[in-house]
């Protein structure tokens, strides 16, 4: 029981017994014509949008402020009880390419440089043209996101990228663009609504997205609860319904190693059903079984934690070592694919370390008290003791920290050709501070099949009429591996051209 | 359990999430209710025979609440000592014996709709609240990094089911007792 950590799953878990116990009881649900197909036009509408936005993260929130933009009346729903999902969670940092920032940091960077980093991460599987769009649009996303009011102070480096590019909000979380936009939404005449989710769309006879069947009044995450009520959209349905790494039994069907062993760093909500009614409605998913786990995650705290603000913040300033070895594994700035799968090779998790010269420099206090109170980071006096408490051989271990520190030295690693940053500092200034590593279910990189225009992809490979998506509902814009930090300008960039288009809508009916 | 959770999926159970898959995945939890008790509109809050099926829940020592409010338990349940009402019942019936009725919070008390939590803010108001708790340890649950002090009432503090730690479903220490 002790891998199984959200409330959500742990009720779902005390009330059937296993995960395939709850499997047959979903399926015993009496479940009527919601179980397959779109919904047909109802009776009734009990409510009526111009542009009905579905999910309020990074993504749901931009469609709504640029749907408002354009004139549309907009009603913005979330299934859960509080804004943002996964992007009120998130850790905040936003990339961007040639950014004022970057520049008076003497950090020298193009979206050439950045769409090239995304693709070959990406193992060249991303749809070229959304990739480029988001690099090329990075930096007006980065500028949209300030002038509503969100503040970044810092430039972080994420593993996988050429340069530091990764723009930071002074709340190290992205709640700090999220409240700004519920803010900005809200003002501009924005109606929201939480508790509402989605269980089909509703499409007309001529095939084209008319407005969503809901259950309002829902409580995540039973089915039962709610009341349903028909939403018209005259003009478009935006889907920003995000991932479903949360949803064990639909990210196995993709990728069957993920089983619930392991945990996720999501918000309980990422199921992904809004992304299923649409397959359903006609759409076309894409890239489904790219899944991404996050390296930086530790099995001493829950979700997405503190210890990944620590890692991404050291990785080229410290060291990462096999603690059955003593040894360096892998290449500690590596993408997050590279990362995951060699720890999980490992069998068992990594540690990683930085002294407090690398630390203070680069560790932002608050994440840094966080993680030391909750104990998944831990601090040493000397390198000896920290071997002895992670069950270390202590010889190999600090020969090993005193080669990295040579390498650090010369700025160049030899052994693994990890990138070492111009102000990394030997690690021998005590305390050391060091956390295990073990992956978790971060980022579902398919989803919908969408075009430039953010326009849902049918199986007939039409756009579909009346229907977008965008955020991490919308498949293919990383391909195989999305770097750190690529997913707060996908968001904003793929969700204003909705909005924007959506809103311009010629309505129907 | 640990060992079926952690077993590979055999044959019989990709074959499930087959079948599956052609749904929208439904998670099958039963919907709280509020023990065994019926809950009637018209019950006073401390007539407790009303809805508990003509038995009283509080001890046989109890002295009669009949007359009393929230105020007067305080005399024996002092708050913050360990006989602090916090937790013993649901919150509700402080709301009830505070002189609230059900049609204060739900407006229609017959066919109770969920309660907004704008309902509950006109009332408690959230930067009062958050400033009641601004020293709590390790950080004040009434303003979250995340979601500011205006985060739902409900997502902690159930009236008619037994509350729960939001926040420490990712925050393993944020012990919070939630009342």
């Amino acid at each position: 029981m002790k891998d199984v950590q959200d409330p959500a799953r742990r009720k779902f878990l005390t009330t059937t017994g296993a995960a395939a116990g709850a499997a047959v009881s979903a399926l015993a649900l009496p479940r009527g014509a919601e179980a397959s197909g779109p919904a047909p036009l109802p009776n009734k509408w009990d409510a009526t949008a111009d542009v009905l936005v579905v999910g309020t993260g990074f993504a749901g929130l931009a469609a709504a402020i640029e749907a408002r933009n354009a004139s549309a009346e907009v009603l913005v729903i979330d299934k859960m009880p509080v804004p943002g999902g996964n992007s009120a969670i998130n850790g905040g940092d936003f990339c961007a390419a040639g950014t004022p920032m970057q520049k008076s940091l003497g950090i020298d960077d193009s979206p050439e440089l950045m769409a090239k980093d995304m693709l070959r991460a990406g193992l060249y599987l991303n749809y070229p043209e959304l990739a480029r769009t988001v690099a090329e649009q990075s930096a007006a996303a980065l500028e949209w996101a300030q002038k509503i009011g969100a503040q970044f102070d810092r430039v972080n480096y994420q593993g996988g990228h050429s340069v530091k590019r990764a723009h930071q909000l002074v709340e190290r979380s992205g709640s700090g663009l999220v409240s700004k936009q519920l803010e900005k939404a809200r003002a501009l005449g924005a109606k929201i609504e939480f508790r509402t989710k989605v269980s089909r769309l509703v499409v007309t006879k001529d095939g084209r997205i008319a407005g969503v069947e809901t259950r309002r009044n829902y409580r995540f995450p039973n089915d039962s609860s709610g009341e349903v009520a028909f939403i018209k959209a005259r003009r478009g349905v935006v889907l920003a319904s995000g991932g479903f790494s949360q949803n064990i039994a639909l990210r196995q069907m993709f990728d069957p190693r993920l089983t619930a062993d392991f945990t996720s760093t999501n918000h309980p909500g990422a199921t992904g059903e809004a992304t299923v009614a649409a397959c359903m409605a006609g759409a076309l998913s894409t890239q489904m079984d790219w899944i991404q786990l996050g390296p930086w995650t530790s099995p001493d705290e829950k979700g997405f934690g503190y210890i990944p603000q620590f890692v991404e913040r050291v990785v080229g300033y410290g060291v990462m070592v096999d603690p059955a070895t003593g040894k360096r594994f892998f290449k500690e700035t590596g993408n997050r694919k590279e990362r995951a799968d060699a720890i999980i090779l490992l069998g068992h998790p990594a540690v990683i370390l930085a002294d407090t010269t690398n630390t203070m420099n680069m560790v932002d206090p608050g994440q840094l008290k966080g993680a030391l109170d909750n104990g998944s980071l831990r601090k040493f006096d000397t390198l000896e003791d920290l071997a002895k408490a992670y069950d270390m051989p202590v010889g190999p271990f600090v020969e090993q920290v005193k080669r990295w520190n040579g390498f650090v030295e010369k700025k160049k690693d030899p052994e693994l050709d990890c990138m070492i940053f111009k102000d990394a500092a030997p690690n021998v200034k005590p305390p050391y501070y060091a956390a295990r590593l073990w992956p978790r279910v971060h980022f579902t990189m398919g989803g919908l099949a969408i075009n430039k225009d953010a326009r849902v992809v049918g199986l007939d490979l039409k756009p579909m009429a009346g229907l977008y998506a965008a955020g991490e509902a919308a498949g293919g814009i990383h391909g195989a591996v999305r770097l750190g930090g690529c997913s707060m300008p996908a968001c904003v960039i793929f969700g204003r051209i909705a909005g924007q288009n959506a809103g311009k809508e010629k309505p129907w009916g | 359990m640990t060992a079926r959770i952690r077993s590979q999926p055999g044959p019989a159970r990709v074959a499930l999430s087959l079948a599956l898959a052609a749904l929208v995945f439904a998670v099958a939890a039963p919907a709280q209710n509020a023990g065994r008790a019926k809950l009637s509109s018209a019950a006073k809050a401390t007539d407790c025979k009303a809805c508990h099926a003509g038995k009283t829940p509080l001890p046989q020592q109890h002295p009669n609440i009949a007359g009393k409010s929230l105020g007067d338990c305080a005399a024996c349940h002092a708050p913050g000592t360990d006989r602090a009402l916090r937790g013993r019942m649901p919150l509700f019936h402080a709301h009830l014996l505070a002189g609230l009725t059900c049609a204060s919070c739900h407006a229609d008390a017959k066919k109770p709709k969920l309660v907004e939590a704008d309902r509950c803010m006109g009332c408690h108001d959230p930067e009062k609240v958050a400033a009641k708790t601004a020293a709590m340890k390790p950080t004040n649950p009434h303003n979250s990094r995340h979601y500011g002090v205006k985060a739902d009432c409900n997502l902690c503090h159930h009236q008619h089911e037994k509350s729960e730690n939001y926040c420490a479903q990712c925050h393993n220490n944020f012990d919070f007792k939630v009342p």
